[in-house]
């Protein structure tokens, strides 16, 4: 159709305006977009960091705060729970299965977790998945240690490397143990959550670097049951495993949190009252996924804040394109004038100044849709490695789609201002030609 | 060649407001032929512009008739007097006539591009309308080279040549000239104004001239006198 010609040969003309103009709305276009990915992103890498688990119990403090540094490795907590609260909670019916965790210490910055063997098989992430292992197995030996994927490829390790291990938090640890070295018996595959940053070591390991003496507690311990060296012998077959699994885990005083999974969900309410309760020691049992929800209710002002800025900026973004449109059309009273003496109606320049805005602001975003993408090939690792947020460089979803045809709408709303104003022009000026 | 009244008007009236006490515009009586060339002359202020937008179809008389073609336009509604113009009337502004993001040839075509009729009788001369556009301009004398170049680079003589090819485009039956050759000097000035005789003659256009520049008189085989006609109601 001859107007859509003339829109597009006249938008052509003006292109250094014209470009200037869909350059601004490309970017808030590309800047709503990737802001809008990463909030729904984040909140499925949030969501998604545990699941299967129908508990977490720690020492009493602040739900989000025992959901932070029991799952998210983000700061800690003094207490912890002790070995017999821990035994006493795990022996009620209905527990299928738990996990002990105990946190503190690090290793180059990254989060040391000694937790039993359960933890391979019991974990959960995002859609009940079970961790795997992209190279090797779960430790079987008080000196293995199983390495998250970032952990391994950031550090660069592979298996049968030997590393120290250094007791408490942060990269200038003073107080190494050179004389434990753990070896890399396994490496998990990504998971996108902080699993990824996390070094698994047995929980007997932790008494070991903090200076115990575990094989010391060991014989100790073998006394108590009396489990001599001839038992041992003659039942050999028996206690094998049962000893592995004791090395393993050792005898610790206290852990930091446990994870609790049980037969039914119907448990889940009672026990966590029992726990709540619980006299000889104040401990706190919280259901993740509620707290995790609790969680980012918290974050939801930052995250409405981001998106009110991004709309904010495509609306200056559209007041730009209609100062230029408004700007431009006092110079074309002319063109408008000879149109009209061509037989142009006034309402074809109408729609001729109105398609110019909707193909100013369409080209906008196809353009604004082209450098999200380039945003997120080239951002995607860095979030992944930074803020843990596995980004999604899928289609645009019906969601986003609908943000474009949100921003489509205003764009051709805002160009109704100048096409109704050229509308007046051509029926006032006619033909006369005003400059 | 029976005479065939193209353009009348009677006791045409234009005031621009209502309240106005004088109108800006009278004509008891004006006929214009079928073919005729007609010099309409009058000093600024004399009403000349109203008279082209009156007959063009912008305005609308007060009171009176103003009939083209046996259309009365005053009778008519906005679109279909927008729709009378495409389809029967050219008109050639004074300077400044061509759209700078069009090349000469697109301009030229823009002509009939709101006008199914205009359109017809274009190809009707010529397979496309782009050649009927070419054979315009070559018939004005715009050599092709200059076809497809940037409007902004032509001189004003090359520009009015362009917009007289888009005005006869489509053979419209009248052509409205408001003072075309005023940007011109006086030898483009005659050989312009021979040019759009020649194809007024050959479509058989009714052509209306406008200008305050007198010497031009004598080219035209019929001349109007804007204040005597005022003032001879």
């Amino acid at each position: 159709m001859i107007l859509t010609k003339l829109a597009f040969k006249s938008l052509l003309n003006r292109r250094a305006s014209v470009v200037l103009t869909l350059f601004t709305i490309a970017v808030s276009v590309m800047l709503l977009l990737s802001i809008e990915r990463i909030r729904v992103d984040a909140k499925s890498s949030f969501s998604n960091t545990i699941s299967g688990t129908d508990l977490i119990v720690g020492a009493r403090t602040g739900d989000i705060q025992l959901l932070l540094s029991s799952v998210f490795r983000i700061g800690h907590t003094n207490n912890g729970v002790s070995w017999q609260s821990y035994k006493y909670i795990t022996s009620q019916r209905g527990v299928k299965w738990s996990i002990p965790i105990s946190l503190g210490d690090s290793h180059k910055g990254q989060a040391v977790l000694g937790t039993s063997p359960d933890y391979f098989t019991h974990y959960r992430f995002a859609k009940k998945q079970p961790l795997s292992f992209s190279a090797g197995n779960p430790f079987s030996t008080i000196h293995g240690v199983v390495l998250g994927s970032e952990v391994a490829t950031k550090l660069g390790y592979k298996l049968g490397d030997s590393i120290i291990i250094s007791h408490g938090m942060g990269n200038t640890s003073f107080h190494h143990h050179n004389d434990n070295p753990f070896e890399v018996v396994g490496i998990l595959n990504p998971t996108g959550t902080p699993v990824d940053k996390t070094l698994h070591i047995p929980l007997a390991a932790i008494d070991l670097i903090h200076g115990g003496n575990a094989s010391h507690e060991h014989h100790e311990h073998d006394e108590h049951d009396e489990h001599d060296e001839h038992d041992e012998h003659d039942e050999h077959d028996e206690h094998d495993e049962h000893d592995e699994h004791n090395n393993l885990i050792g005898h610790p005083k206290q852990i930091t949190a446990f994870l609790m999974g049980f037969d039914s969900p119907l448990y889940t309410l009672q026990i966590r009252r029992n726990i709540n309760q619980y006299r000889p020691e104040a401990l706190l049992a919280i259901m993740p996924t509620v707290t995790l929800k609790d969680l980012w209710e918290m974050l939801a002002i930052v995250e409405k804040i981001l998106l009110l800025f991004s709309f904010v900026v495509v609306l200056v973004s559209l007041l730009g394109m209609l100062t230029t449109l408004l700007a431009n059309l006092n110079q074309r009273r002319r063109e408008l004038a000879i149109l009209r003496s061509v037989g142009a109606r006034p309402w074809q320049v109408f729609t001729l100044i109105s398609m110019e805005s909707l193909l100013t602001t369409f080209l906008g975003c196809v353009v604004g849709c082209a450098l999200f993408y380039c945003a997120l090939l080239l951002g995607a690792d860095y979030l992944q490695s930074h803020a843990g947020i596995s980004v999604n460089i899928a289609m645009l979803s019906r969601y986003e789609l609908t943000l474009i045809g949100v921003i489509m709408a205003a764009g051709f709303i805002i160009g109704l201002i100048p096409a109704t104003r050229a509308y007046f022009y051509s029926l006032s000026d006619g033909m006369s030609i005003k400059t | 060649m029976v005479n065939q009244t193209m353009i009348s008007l009677n006791n045409v009236t234009f005031k621009w407001h209502k309240n106005d006490e004088t109108p800006t515009l009278t004509i008891s009586k004006l006929n214009i032929e079928k073919g005729q060339h007609v010099f309409l002359h009058g000093p600024s202020g004399s009403g000349k512009s109203t008279l082209l937008a009156l007959l063009a179809g912008i305005n609308t008389a007060t009171s009176g008739n103003v009939t083209l073609l046996n259309h009365t336009l005053n009778t008519l509604s906005n679109t279909q007097r927008d729709i009378f113009r495409a389809d029967h009337i050219g008109i050639i502004f004074q300077n400044f006539n061509l759209l700078p993001y069009l090349s000469p040839i697109e301009n030229v075509i823009l002509g009939c591009q709101f006008s199914k009729k205009r359109q017809q009788k274009a190809l009707s001369h010529s397979t496309t309308l782009s050649n009927e556009a070419t054979r315009l301009l070559n018939a004005l004398g715009l050599t092709e080279q200059y076809h497809t170049k940037n409007v902004a680079e032509l001189s004003i003589g090359q520009q009015q040549r362009v917009a007289a090819a888009r005005a006869f485009i489509g053979n419209p039956e009248i052509i409205i000239a408001d003072e075309p050759t005023s940007a011109l000097d006086t030898q483009n000035r005659e050989s312009f104004i021979n040019l759009l005789f020649e194809q007024a003659s050959n479509t058989n256009s009714t052509l209306i001239f406008v200008s305050h520049d007198e010497n031009l008189k004598p080219l035209f085989n019929r001349s109007i006198d804007l204040v005597s006609l005022q003032g001879a109601l």
